[in-house]
C-alpha cells in the first residue's frame, strides 16, 4: 500500500480555484477537486469499513453529494476537510449497518503495572525515533494493520477519525453522536493497544 | 508525586495541554525523575504518526476511472 499523500502547500489555493468555477457549473473543475481529493477519501472509506467495494461506493456517494451540496458550502472550513467529513458520514452510516462481531474492550493491552504502579517491564527499545525513517518496514505495516482491526470497533472508529484522519474530537462527537470525554478515553485506550503492538513488534524481533 | 501508572493515564490529558497546572506540573515531576515513563511518553506520541504512515492507501486506477464515469452520468443528469 502506498503511503499517504503529502497536501502541496498551493492546494488550498487550487482548490478555491476549482471551487469557484465549479460552483457556477463547470464539471470539468469538479473533476480536477476530484482528482486531488479522491485518494484521501477512498483511503478513509478503505480503512474504516476494511472493504475495497465498500470504500469505492462511499467514495462515489460522497463526491455525488459534495457537487449535490457545493451550493451550500460557502468556505469556512477548506474543501479537503469538508468532504473527508461527509465521507466519514457515509462510512459510519454504513458501519452502524452492519452486525460485527466486536472485540470486547477489556481485550484491549495496555502497559502492565507492579503493585506499586511502576512499569512490571522497562521497555528494551526506545523506537520513537522510527516514526520519522523514510521507509517503513513492511511487516512493522502489516503488525500495525492487524493491530489496528483488532481494536473494538468503537475505539478503532475513534482512533482512524482522529489521529489518522485528523478530525477535531468534537468533529467526531458530531458525526459519531458520542461525548467527548467518551471519545477520548477510547482513543487513549487504542493508542495503548498499537502502542503496546508496536512495542511488542520491535522487541521481539 | 504520581505512579508510572497514575502517569500514564493522564498522557492524553497531558499532549493534548488540558491539564490544571499544577496537575501538570506533578506530572512534570514524575517525568523527570522517571527514564522509562519519558520512553514510555515518546513512544506513544510516535504511535499515531507510525500508524498514519502504515494505513495509507491510494486509489486504485481502475476504480478511479470507475468513479469518474460514475459522476459523469449523474452529475450531467
Amino acid at each position: 500500500m502506498a503511503e499517504q499523500q503529502q497536501i502541496a502547500p498551493d492546494q488550498g489555493t487550487a482548490d478555491a480555484e476549482f471551487l469557484a468555477r465549479a460552483q457556477k457549473g463547470d464539471l470539468a473543475a469538479f473533476e480536477a477537486l476530484v482528482e486531488l481529493h479522491r485518494d484521501k477519501v477512498y483511503g478513509l472509506a478503505l480503512r474504516m469499513t476494511r472493504s475495497d467495494a465498500d470504500a469505492s461506493e462511499i467514495t462515489q456517494e460522497t463526491f455525488l453529494s459534495a457537487y449535490q451540496h457545493m451550493g451550500e458550502f460557502r468556505g469556512e472550513a477548506a474543501f479537503g476537510s469538508w468532504v473527508h467529513r461527509i465521507a466519514a458520514n457515509h462510512a459510519l452510516m454504513r458501519l452502524r449497518h452492519r452486525s460485527v462481531v466486536q472485540a470486547a474492550e477489556q481485550e484491549l493491552k495496555g502497559p502492565e503495572f507492579n503493585e506499586r504502579g511502576s512499569f512490571a517491564d522497562y521497555p528494551a527499545t526506545d523506537w520513537s525515533r522510527r516514526a520519522d525513517e523514510k521507509v517503513l518496514d513492511d511487516e512493522l505495516r502489516v503488525a500495525i494493520q492487524q493491530a489496528t482491526d483488532h481494536l473494538p470497533e468503537g475505539h478503532r472508529e475513534v482512533f482512524l477519525l482522529k489521529d489518522v484522519e485528523g478530525l477535531s474530537y468534537e468533529q467526531i462527537a458530531e458525526i459519531t453522536g458520542d461525548s467527548v470525554p467518551a471519545i477520548k478515553s477510547r482513543l487513549h485506550r487504542a493508542r495503548l493497544a498499537l502502542r503496546e503492538a508496536i512495542d511488542r513488534f520491535y522487541n521481539e524481533k | 508525586m504520581f505512579t508510572c501508572k497514575e502517569s500514564v493515564d493522564l498522557l492524553l490529558r497531558f499532549l493534548d495541554g488540558e491539564m490544571p497546572e499544577d496537575e501538570a506540573r506533578h506530572l512534570e515531576e514524575h517525568l523527570a525523575a522517571c527514564p522509562p515513563c519519558v520512553d514510555f511518553l515518546r513512544t506513544y506520541q510516535a504511535t499515531p504518526t507510525l500508524c498514519r504512515r502504515a494505513l495509507g492507501a491510494q486509489m486504485p486506477q481502475e476504480l478511479a476511472d470507475r468513479l469518474t464515469q460514475f459522476l459523469r452520468q449523474k452529475c450531467r443528469k
